[in-house]
């Protein structure tokens, strides 16, 4: 049984490879595809809820990036799934409150309340695929670095930075702790307070002692607050670029304002 | 406490959003080493690798669970009230908003669009409200443990029951949940009452033991002096907060109400002028507020269609491309 820091860990290696996979997605400019997910994200939420076969379309997007970027859309589905019980969390009321019918499959009537909780339940898992195929096809650093080019403060980039590389660090000093203190207590899983609290504050001190020690090595190879701007192969803004941006923008503001979904079925006897 | 993107509005997470940016971007201002001929001050330079480090310090810290106490479940921190009375407010509103914006970018925690919502609701309200309003006047200058302690419970209970308070507002306003704001509110505080007072014991704690083991670790924040800034900047984001979802929700009727509106508009049920029969079943249909149902069944299976199609098409392409 693996615990989450290990669980963690695993996530963080699958996701650094999975960024380093060559495909045509990943050849991309951060900044076209943080972009494009942004216009996504923006015309797929604003879809009333009552709309679910309007919101459903919004699924192509990342069902045909997904493979661009050498991704397999079942994967991503699957791990999109975890979002599910927090959104029903909150949507399971509207099933409560709204009874009137909305839809009719057969003899079964559907009530607008169930139409909305599915919605929720849509929305929350296409935006998390939306995000897994974004950095499941650029990498943090590349990302941060996109970020930092649209304009994100210099500071705030190094503090990214700054987390994501000890993150593993930290995760593995955790690690260390946890499993001397599973060595020693037998089949227990959770801390006791007393327990937990001295752990963590020991190795919150440990953490600030390693902060100086950092500090220190920073300022030895001439640390002056910003982290150099490196040389990357995707530094340049390609055609391609505006190509994806522009075609996927394009696509999801028609299918946004127009509806294709509602039209077509009119369309039909 | 992570807000998906399903239950924000582009509307909400646009004005929570400016918020908590205007506030990241004070909090950069304040501590941005000075560069140039002034030389940085000592602090200022040497806070940047620490909030680095304690901001991975929080998301390790996060993945190892304590026992809560007599229920058989267990908890995590999640580390506002730590890191700002370790790190002081500004510096720990910008650690913990790396953290979320870590936590959304490599876990999916949280969605993008609502990173403005959560970066408020976790890491302005704890960081700038609690902090200032309750941890500092309660554990004052004093370096007892029981007073370090009652001060940890109280500030994560304030800032857990105000995040609570925040994403009651920002949903109902989003228009996402058909309950009332009130009885929201009467679900979501008391569950955060109770995370509040695990998380406030867990700070506690910890805040405890680092007392004892590296006391001027806490030191160097006593010593600060409460300054009017930090409040006014408070205030005026939460009015503007407060405000703007006053306004949304105001303008916006409540998803039931709009949902009828929406489909009593709808031109697909106006009466249809071939015999008293279609008009009677579209009047009754208008006065149940009833859409068209089987267009909209058969819009989801022309969908349905539409995805099925899309998705063989990668899985031929994709087999395609390996035989290749």
């Amino acid at each position: 049984m693996k615990n989450r820091l290990q669980y963690a860990l695993c996530e963080l290696e699958t996701l650094e490879n999975s960024a380093r996979t060559e495909s045509p997605l990943q050849r991309l400019d951060a900044r076209s595809k943080l972009l494009t997910t942004v216009v996504f994200l923006a015309t797929m939420l604003s879809v009333p809820l009552t709309r679910l076969s309007e919101i459903l379309l919004f699924a192509l997007y990342p069902l045909l990036t997904a493979p661009l970027g050498g991704m397999r859309y079942g994967t991503i589905l699957r791990r999109s799934l975890y979002v599910v019980p927090f959104a029903a969390l909150i949507g399971v009321f509207n099933l409560f409150c709204d009874h009137q019918p909305a839809l009719r499959i057969g003899t079964l009537a559907v009530t607008e309340g169930w139409v909305v909780f599915v919605s929720i339940l849509l929305r929350g898992m296409l935006s998390v695929q939306a995000l897994l195929v974004l950095i499941g096809s650029t990498g943090f650093f590349e990302l941060c670095r996109g970020m930092q080019r649209l304009g994100m403060p210099h500071l705030f980039t190094v503090q990214l930075l700054f987390v994501y590389r000890y993150l593993h660090l930290l995760l593995d000093e955790a690690l260390r702790l946890s499993w001397a203190r599973e060595a020693r207590s037998f089949g227990r899983r959770s801390f006791p307070l007393q327990v937990w609290g001295t752990l963590v504050a020991q190795l919150l001190v440990r953490t600030c002692d390693r902060a100086e020690q950092i500090h220190r090595a920073m300022l030895a190879r001439g640390f002056k607050g910003r982290l150099p701007d490196g040389i990357s192969p995707h530094n340049r803004w390609r055609r391609a670029d505006t190509q994806f941006l522009a075609v996927w923008g394009a696509a999801l503001l028609l299918a946004r304002l127009t509806g294709p979904v509602e039209t077509l079925t009119r369309l039909l006897p | 406490m992570h807000m998906s993107d399903a239950l924000v509005s582009p509307t909400v997470a646009a004005v929570a959003g400016t918020a908590s940016l205007l506030l990241l971007g004070t909090a950069l201002r304040k501590l941005r080493p000075a560069s140039g001929m002034h030389a940085a001050p000592e602090a200022n330079e040497r806070i940047v690798p620490l909030m680095g480090v304690t901001g991975a310090f929080v998301f390790a810290a996060q993945m190892i669970n304590f026992a809560v106490p007599g229920t058989g479940s267990s908890g995590h921190i999640v580390g506002g009230i730590l890191l700002s009375a370790i790190l002081g407010p500004w510096a720990a509103l910008l650690t913990l908003s790396s953290v979320l914006v870590l936590q959304c970018l490599l876990f999916a925690d949280g969605g993008l669009l609502a990173l403005g919502c959560n970066i408020f609701n976790m890491a302005v309200l704890s960081c700038l409200a609690a902090y200032p309003l309750v941890y500092r006047p309660i554990a004052g200058r004093s370096t007892s443990p029981g007073r370090i302690f009652a001060a940890s419970l109280a500030a994560s209970v304030a800032g857990l029951e105000l995040g609570a308070l925040a994403v009651t507002a920002e949903t109902v306003a989003s228009g996402i949940t058909a309950l009332p704001f009130g009885r929201f509110l009467l679900f979501m505080l008391p569950i955060h009452l109770a995370i509040g007072i695990g998380e406030g014991i867990a700070t506690g704690t910890v805040l405890c033991a680092v007392q004892r083991y590296r006391p001027e670790l806490l030191a160097g924040r006593r010593n600060e002096k409460q300054t009017g800034k930090t409040l006014a900047a408070i205030a005026l984001a939460a009015l503007v907060v407060g405000g703007s979802f006053s306004w949304i929700a105001s303008s916006r009727p409540d998803g039931l109400e709009w949902s009828i509106e929406r489909t009593a508009a709808d031109p697909e049920i106006e009466a249809q002028p071939d015999g008293a029969h279609r008009t009677a079943a579209a009047l009754q249909q208008r006065t149940a507020a009833l859409p068209d149902y089987d267009t909209s069944a058969a819009g989801l299976v022309g969908c349905g269609v539409i995805l099925l199609a899309a998705w063989g098409g990668t899985r031929l392409l994709r087999t395609r491309r390996r035989q290749a």
